[in-house]
């Protein structure tokens, strides 16, 4: 199994709080990874500086590297348009631009390349068919994004982010604002993606993490406590306080 | 013993009677107008020139006057001021200098527009040499909108969610192109009704007119933008006061045409946020 992503001491502050601490891990090709922990733990933060997403918010002090593909990501000079490019983002709160579904995912298309008519159809229709959207909407892609329900909107926005054609998926809570049912559906949806994209998905929900991950790294206060095959996390984790989170003692 | 519904009624009563107050004069401003001004109007009024040392005669180079300054000045201010305000709002950076900068606009707003004048006779007129000319008085009065437009835009930029900000950098989309393609068309709206309340303004004012560009009494239209103009808020001035035996009809009629022309763009302010407030659904 190749390595993906790597994650070398990395520590972070958001002015003088260390939100993470030494954090060393290694995320594996084509398969999904799962964070875990309680809020504030910093799992939101460590999938945030993997596509430097915290670079947006002011007094953030990074130390250590990350390698995508063995490049140092934290390197100052970074191509950030080429890292997020390949490394996209889905976020909690379905969040697609006040456009047309069309132009919602051409978005992407156009800014990175100038792109003929029919090529942005039929890129249009690839993205919209790998979230399995493409049946429910072929015929409204002129309506208003803001008017399809939250699991389509959530689906929208990973066909939005697959249309670029990234490596990797960073998706920070993504079922947090869906029902059981639009989550089932949306997990069906990650595993059938794995065979395409990296996925890393954080999320406060361990049953969800136990059903769609192959790796899960528990945090506890910035630091990752714990980092293995999801089975053994679930089932004889090494740490105390892996044991007494998964068990629901605290978090 | 003290009644709570009681005084809640007195309190309702002198809120309501407060809000009465602010009605009454701009209904009876609306009214006065209207009643003694409308009989002047016709065809005649709004396309003639004026006639017998403004006794008699039209308007119409007052109105194309105060069009000119008006489209002069918003040439001048909206694309500096659009510019300062996504500077502003998206790349500055809070520290002195933009802290600075902000105070600094707060302040332009509230500065006597008799003060932008004298500023524009100093700068444009004598320094630069443009003279009295619509120029001059469309770089004063742009100078007086810049404020209204800058903040305008800045609230409207600033009212864009940062989710759309971060879902488009998060797609590889520069700070640029995120400015230019998401967050720019959801702040139009805004950023237009900042700017037609500042033409309402400009149309408006006499003070930072007066000395840089506005004739007495001028009966052709201007040739190029080196030119005097007449102006509706300086012409109602001058056949108010310094005219002797001007038909009160036609002074009213004046106050009604400039009037009816800051309403209107007004209006057309109102139509445009109501229309955003409208598809806005955030």
């Amino acid at each position: 199994m190749n390595t993906k992503i790597k994650v070398n001491n990395l520590d972070l502050w958001y002015g003088t709080f260390q939100a993470l601490k030494n954090v060393n891990a290694a995320f594996n090709e084509k398969e999904i990874t799962a964070i875990i922990g309680p809020s504030g733990c910093g799992k939101s933060t460590l999938l945030r500086t993997m596509n430097r997403m915290n670079d947006l918010i002011e007094g953030v002090r990074i130390e250590g590297k990350i390698l995508v593909d063995y490049v140092n990501i934290l390197d100052s000079k970074a191509d950030l348009i080429n890292l997020r490019k390949k490394v996209g983002m889905v976020f909690q709160r379905p969040n697609p631009f006040p456009l047309s579904i069309y132009e919602n995912i051409a978005f992407g298309l156009r800014i990175h390349d100038s792109i003929k008519r029919d090529e942005l159809d039929e890129a249009v229709k690839q993205a919209l068919t790998q979230v399995a959207l493409w049946d429910e909407l072929k015929d409204k892609l002129n309506k208003s994004a803001l008017n399809l329900s939250l699991e389509q909107r959530q689906r929208l926005c990973i066909a939005r982010l697959v249309a670029v054609k990234p490596d990797v998926l960073l998706m920070d809570e993504p079922c947090s604002s869906l029902d059981p049912q639009a989550t089932a559906r949306i997990e069906e949806l990650m595993r059938e993606l794995k065979n395409r994209y990296t996925i890393i998905i954080v999320t406060h929900n361990m049953q969800q993490a136990a059903r769609v991950s192959d790796d899960t790294g528990f945090m506890l206060l910035g630091e990752l406590i714990e980092f293995a095959k999801t089975g053994d996390i679930f089932t004889k984790p090494k740490d105390k306080r892996t044991e007494d989170y998964i068990t629901g003692r605290y978090g | 013993m003290r009644n709570p519904r009681r005084t809640e009624k007195i309190a309702f009563f002198f809120l309501f009677l407060a809000t009465l107050l602010i009605v009454i004069p701009v209904g009876l401003i609306v009214v006065i107008i209207i009643q003694k001004g409308l009989p002047a109007i016709n065809w005649q009024f709004l396309s003639d020139m004026p006639r017998q040392g403004m006794r008699s005669g039209g308007i119409f180079p007052a109105i194309v006057g105060t069009i000119y300054l008006v489209l002069g000045a918003i040439i001048f201010a909206l694309p500096i001021g659009l510019l300062a305000a996504i500077y502003l709002s998206e790349y500055s950076k809070d520290n002195f200098l933009t802290r600075i900068i902000k105070l600094a606009i707060v302040n332009l707003a509230g500065v006597p527009s008799v003060v932008y004048g004298l500023f524009g006779l100093a700068l444009f007129v004598v320094f630069f040499k443009f003279g009295a000319s619509i120029l001059s008085g469309a770089l004063t009065l742009g100078i007086m909108i810049l404020p209204i437009i800058i903040t305008a835009s800045r609230e409207a930029l600033e009212s864009v969610p940062d989710s759309f900000r971060e879902v488009s950098l998060s797609l590889g989309a520069s700070k640029w192109q995120t400015i230019r393609h998401i967050v720019l068309p959801n702040a139009i709206p805004g950023i237009l009704t900042g700017t037609i309340l500042g033409l309402g303004r400009a149309a408006g004012e006499t003070a930072p007119i007066l000395f840089t560009v506005a004739a007495f009494y001028l009966p052709r239209l201007p040739k190029s933008i080196f030119d005097q103009v007449m102006a509706l808020p300086y012409h109602l001035y001058v056949i108010s006061t310094q005219v002797p035996n001007v038909d009160e009809k036609i002074r009213y009629g004046t106050a009604l045409v400039l009037l009816a022309l800051v309403l209107f763009m007004n209006l057309i302010a109102i139509i445009i946020r109501y229309q955003f407030r409208k598809r806005k659904k955030w």
